[in-house]
């Protein structure tokens, strides 16, 4: 079993919190004594975090409407549609007709890579997230 | 948030967490903080066995307001009134810090103006508390040598929230309780990384670091950078995105991470808005039930299964490390991004979120000093963080507020956008409950935060229960001008009779199709707080 | 156990790795973060053992994780269920510095998990380790087993137990095992001269008086026999109470778990054993939504009498093994030294 310290991912408290990994999985949570934030406990949800981790419910392969209903493709597939319509709309639109939401639960550097690619790529500012909910 | 960076000019947390425990008097208003922040409450809670004083102002007779000094339980949608009221009496006392707004604040006399005209009897009667405990909770916090302010979505989730905010900060300003450690202003915000999310520019009007997009100097800047021209005017809401309808501006969206569908107001709209999309791409963990809309679903990787950082609600940075690599086929949503844009034409080039970072670090001021090396080897670091040389600050405004002098803006009542009448004669305020987060991706899949609370759960007075036939346990028909869920009845104290509370982390029970989408006028904060509804026993 | 060695702290490296050919290494490290864990060590050299700092978390983990798979179920035809037990598969391992709490609340657990039904993976894992111990020469900030009298020596239940004479280990043995080991690593052990014994012995008394809190355990365990804690101790304890179940799942002698059927797909799943706390809401939800407990009025009460009630009654000893990982972690101030101490001094 190896412990790595992280970042709970739930509330804006931010509490150091290692997760246990054995042979792959995650098996456990439990607070980082030093952190300044975590000081050796953590809340409910944060001593339960590694729980949905390996949930069966998880995605696990892109899906892609056919049909009317959402069936797994490979990654190509999808990309390439994805791509293809984004681009179409962005580029008849000059970016207007194009909307990116962001995740308050994904790092810094995906929500800088976001942003980027609606303005630089799609050309567009309509970009926000659930900052207000 | 758009409150504080007008009056301090940065709208973020202004201490670090752990100068709470060393207060004298703790102000909370606008939060559940036990429930939603346990980490803030447990300060709090230590702070109070040294001799600390606790008030707090909220509808509801939570946890913390029954541990506390003073609970002023205020009509929900009246704490201007109330925050006038008790910068009044601060005055009339003459407990206002005058050196402190002389020398570092602006546009006193305009607050003052206002308060003189103030007829407090009156403003107490707005928010149904008695005006001895609005004097005593006043003097309290008005003598206090170091007082801590705590507010959180209670505040904002308003048609006045703006208002309310820099009321707080009027409050704060006029006692000097700010600028100093264990003193200040702080929002607490209510995810993960929405301050990070904020910080990057997933915003529409902002660059990272707050950095406007129609400044021509600023977009030139990132425009160098990029290597590519970009729009100059501000984009669409959140709101503006997800309520266009089906004639709404947008052709198509790409929602990495959210599910709106439960999270906004007005559920029917933000469907009828994603369903005439020409093309809805999702990337996300598990199948919300935003993605059950979408053309093209991608599976993306868990905090557990990458490397990055999250900025918390004291603008610290720290380190996300990946634990596992990422399960089945999915993929991080960095990428995600980087493939689809190369798809797109524009290439971004990352070998690593450190080089991500490094990119972050020449353009985002705040970010300046912020790299992956000094954040694997602390505890992370708080922004303002200028370069590499620079330690991070763990409290905001010191010797000068970020704006120069901190701007006094009056503030008087609006009240909500609907409240109770005789066709809906209760009011219902949404929120949040401590074994739940948010629409429930990750919590509602966790068993044993799924046992504690597993299903929502509507908050009646039992009087209220009484006259409706209701008792725990039974379902409740409840219907707004917008929509109808049924959902299961708990009669308690913690509600006064004619106000009622649930959640909106449960799909089987859509709050949102209940809520009001009338919004802030400068945040667009939704007013989440208050609406009106009608109860029936089904 | 009259025998008495003595190891030499330069010897220690090179005796654990020798021990390490053949067992799996756990021992207090420091991390790069600074914090001390209970730790599964690869690489001896690259790691620092620590034997100043307490370490976070005890034993419990390894030998009662926090979430175990039982056995699972498969009904791939649909029709008829079978099942496949999970054996424990963890090696051989040699526990290295286990303070004396740390050790009892191990003896503790082996009550738990093999008194009535013998719990296979438990047992598989109890006779499957070798316990080192360390005598606590200098209690930490929040010790207090001087109280519940299982420390700071200790002289049962380890294979070897070591204390500190400063630039050398006096080493005692309890179990055969411990015997084993010493006739086996013969190089590393000298005969422990008289003076080393009494050094031990001073080392042990000093111990005693270094205790910074004084908790009246004893005090607080009549007062339960007698039914006199007054209700309102418990009531404003329980309004205290956050909910987090930190101090259950921080505590090593706290072993409530649930079991939860969890699928994996839809012909297969598994069943799991996970740490639960006896304050949480739903550990006594009944069918129809009755809860005996009102977990506002009355929701911390199981936790303090079990520990200091029960199982006095039941084994003639507290199960508080007076580590004190729970003091100062708790959200409300809720732990168990602010309880004997509202208790028996009437406030807080």
């Amino acid at each position: 079993m190896h412990d790595i310290l992280t970042t709970c991912v739930y509330c804006g408290c931010g509490c150091g919190v290692y997760l246990h990994e054995q042979r792959g999985r995650v098996v456990g949570s439990s607070p980082s004594r030093n952190h300044p934030v975590s000081r050796n406990n953590l809340c409910v949800k944060g001593w339960h975090l590694h729980e949905f981790i390996h949930h069966p419910s998880r995605l696990k392969e892109p899906l892609m409407r056919k049909n009317g209903r959402l069936t797994p493709v490979s990654w190509d597939e999808a990309m390439s549609y994805a791509a293809r319509e984004l681009g179409r709309v962005a580029g008849e639109s000059n970016g207007s007709a194009v909307g990116l939401l962001s995740s308050a639960k994904c790092t810094n550097e995906e929500n800088y890579l976001l942003q980027k690619l609606a303005r630089a790529a799609l050309h567009t500012n309509n970009i926000d997230h659930c900052a207000r909910l | 948030m758009a409150g504080l960076a007008t009056t301090f000019g940065s709208g973020a947390m202004t201490n670090s967490i752990n100068e709470i425990e060393n207060a004298q008097v703790i102000l909370v208003i606008g939060s559940n903080t036990s429930e939603a922040h346990p980490q803030v409450a447990r300060r709090m809670f230590t702070a109070m066995d040294r001799g600390a004083r606790l008030i707090v102002i909220d509808p509801r007779r939570t946890l913390l307001a029954r541990r506390a000094d003073i609970h002023l339980a205020i009509r929900p949608g009246t704490d201007i009134p109330l925050l006038n009221a008790m910068m009044r009496v601060i005055l009339d006392e003459n407990l206002a810090d005058d050196l402190f707004i002389e020398m570092r604040t602006e546009n006193f006399y305009g607050l003052r103006d206002m308060l003189f005209r103030l007829d407090l009897e009156e403003a107490a009667g707005i928010c149904g508390v008695d005006l001895a405990r609005i004097r005593a909770a006043a003097q309290l916090y008005g003598r206090a040598q170091k007082a801590v302010i705590c507010y959180c979505l209670g505040i904002t989730q308003h048609v006045c929230g703006t208002s309310n905010v820099q009321s707080i900060a009027n409050l704060a300003m006029m006692t000097g309780n700010v600028e100093k450690e264990d003193t200040g202003v702080d929002p607490l915000r209510g995810q993960n990384n929405v301050q990070g999310a904020c910080d990057m520019g997933a915003l529409p009007n902002v660059f990272p670091s707050y950095q406007q997009v129609d400044n021509d100097d600023y977009r030139e800047k990132f425009e160098r950078a990029w290597n590519v021209s970009l729009p100059p005017k501000p984009g669409l809401t959140l709101m503006q995105m997800t309520h266009g309808g089906k004639d709404g501006q947008l052709k198509a969206m790409f929602i990495m991470g959210e599910n709106p569908v439960l999270s906004d107001p007005v559920i029917s709209k933000v469907e009828e808005t994603l369903d005439n999309l020409e093309f809805l791409l999702v990337a996300d963990i598990f199948l919300t039930e935003t993605a059950r809309r979408a053309h093209v679903v991608l599976p993306a990787a868990s905090f557990a299964e990458k490397t990055g950082t999250f900025t918390n609600s004291e603008r610290r940075v720290q380190m996300v490390r990946q634990v596992i690599p990422p399960l089945g086929q999915s993929r991080t949503d960095a990428d995600i991004i980087m493939d689809l844009s190369a798809r797109l034409g524009y290439v971004m080039d990352y070998e690593s979120p450190a080089e991500i970072m490094e990119e972050i670090a020449m353009l985002a001021p705040i970010y300046g000093g912020m790299h992956h090396d000094r954040l694997e080897n602390s505890w992370g670091l708080q922004w303002p963080c200028w370069d590499r040389e620079h330690d991070g600050t763990p409290f905001l405004h010191k010797y000068y507020f970020t704006r120069g002098r901190g701007r006094f803006v009056p503030a008087v009542h609006e009240p909500p956008a609907e409240l109770p009448d005789d066709d809906y004669p209760f009011l219902l305020i949404t929120g949040r409950i401590y074994h739940q987060y948010h629409t429930g991706t990750m919590s509602r899949h966790s068993p044993l935060l799924s046992r504690e609370a597993g299903e929502a759960l509507l908050q009646l007075h039992p009087e209220d229960g009484r006259r409706l036939g209701l008792r725990s346990g039974d379902m409740v028909r409840m219907r707004s001008r917008r929509g109808e869920v049924q959902v299961k009845a708990q009669l308690t104290e913690t509600v006064k009779t004619g106000e009622v509370y649930t959640t909106f982390h449960f799909s089987e029970m859509p709050i949102n199709l209940l809520t009001i989408s009338a919004k802030d006028h400068f945040s667009q904060c939704p007013e989440y707080k208050v609406c009106a509804v009608h109860l029936e026993k089904v | 156990m009259t025998e008495k060695y003595i190891l030499k702290k330069d010897h220690l490296q090179p005796f654990l790795r020798k021990l390490k050919k053949s067992h799996q290494l756990v021992a207090p490290v420091q991390n790069r973060h600074g914090d001390t864990l209970f730790t599964e060590i690869d690489n001896l050299d690259k790691v620092h053992i620590d034997l100043d700092n307490q370490p976070q978390n005890s034993l419990k983990r390894f030998f009662f994780p926090q979430q175990e798979v039982l056995f699972t179920y498969h009904n791939p035809a649909r029709d008829s269920y079978y099942f496949e037990t999970v054996a424990d598969e963890s090696a051989p391992t040699l526990y290295f510095g286990v303070r004396p709490c740390d050790m009892s609340a191990l003896l503790y657990m082996d009550v738990v998990f093999l008194k009535n039904a013998r719990d296979p993976n438990y047992l598989h894992k109890r006779q499957n380790n070798i316990l080192v111990g360390l005598n606590c020469n200098e209690p930490f900030a929040n010790c207090f087993c001087n109280a519940t009298r299982n420390g700071p020596f200790i002289d049962f239940g380890f294979d070897l137990q070591l204390t500190d004479l400063g630039d050398r280990f006096l080493v005692e043995y309890d179990r055969s095992r411990g015997q084993e080991i010493i006739s086996s690593w013969r190089q590393f052990f000298a005969e422990a001269a008289e003076s080393d014994v009494k050094a031990q012995y001073q080392a042990f008394l000093e111990a005693r008086g270094k205790f910074r809190l004084q908790v009246h355990l004893d005090q607080a365990v009549k007062k339960l026999a007698e039914d006199e804690v007054p209700e309102s101790v418990w009531e404003e304890l329980s309004m205290r109470c956050q909910d987090c179940g930190g101090c259950a799942y921080i505590c090593p002698t706290c072993t409530c778990f649930t079991i939860r059927d969890q699928p994996i797909s839809d012909s297969d799943g598994e069943r799991v054993r996970a740490w639960d706390a006896c304050t949480f809401s739903g550990f006594t939800l009944m069918a129809g939504d009755h809860n005996p407990v009102d977990r506002q009025m009355r929701g911390i009460e199981k936790r303090f009498r079990h520990k200091l009630q029960f199982d006095v009654k039941k084994d003639n000893r507290p199960s508080c093994v007076g580590c004190g990982r729970c003091v100062n972690i708790c959200f409300g101030g809720t732990d168990i030294v602010r309880f004997i101490n509202m208790t028996c001094c009437g406030n807080i």
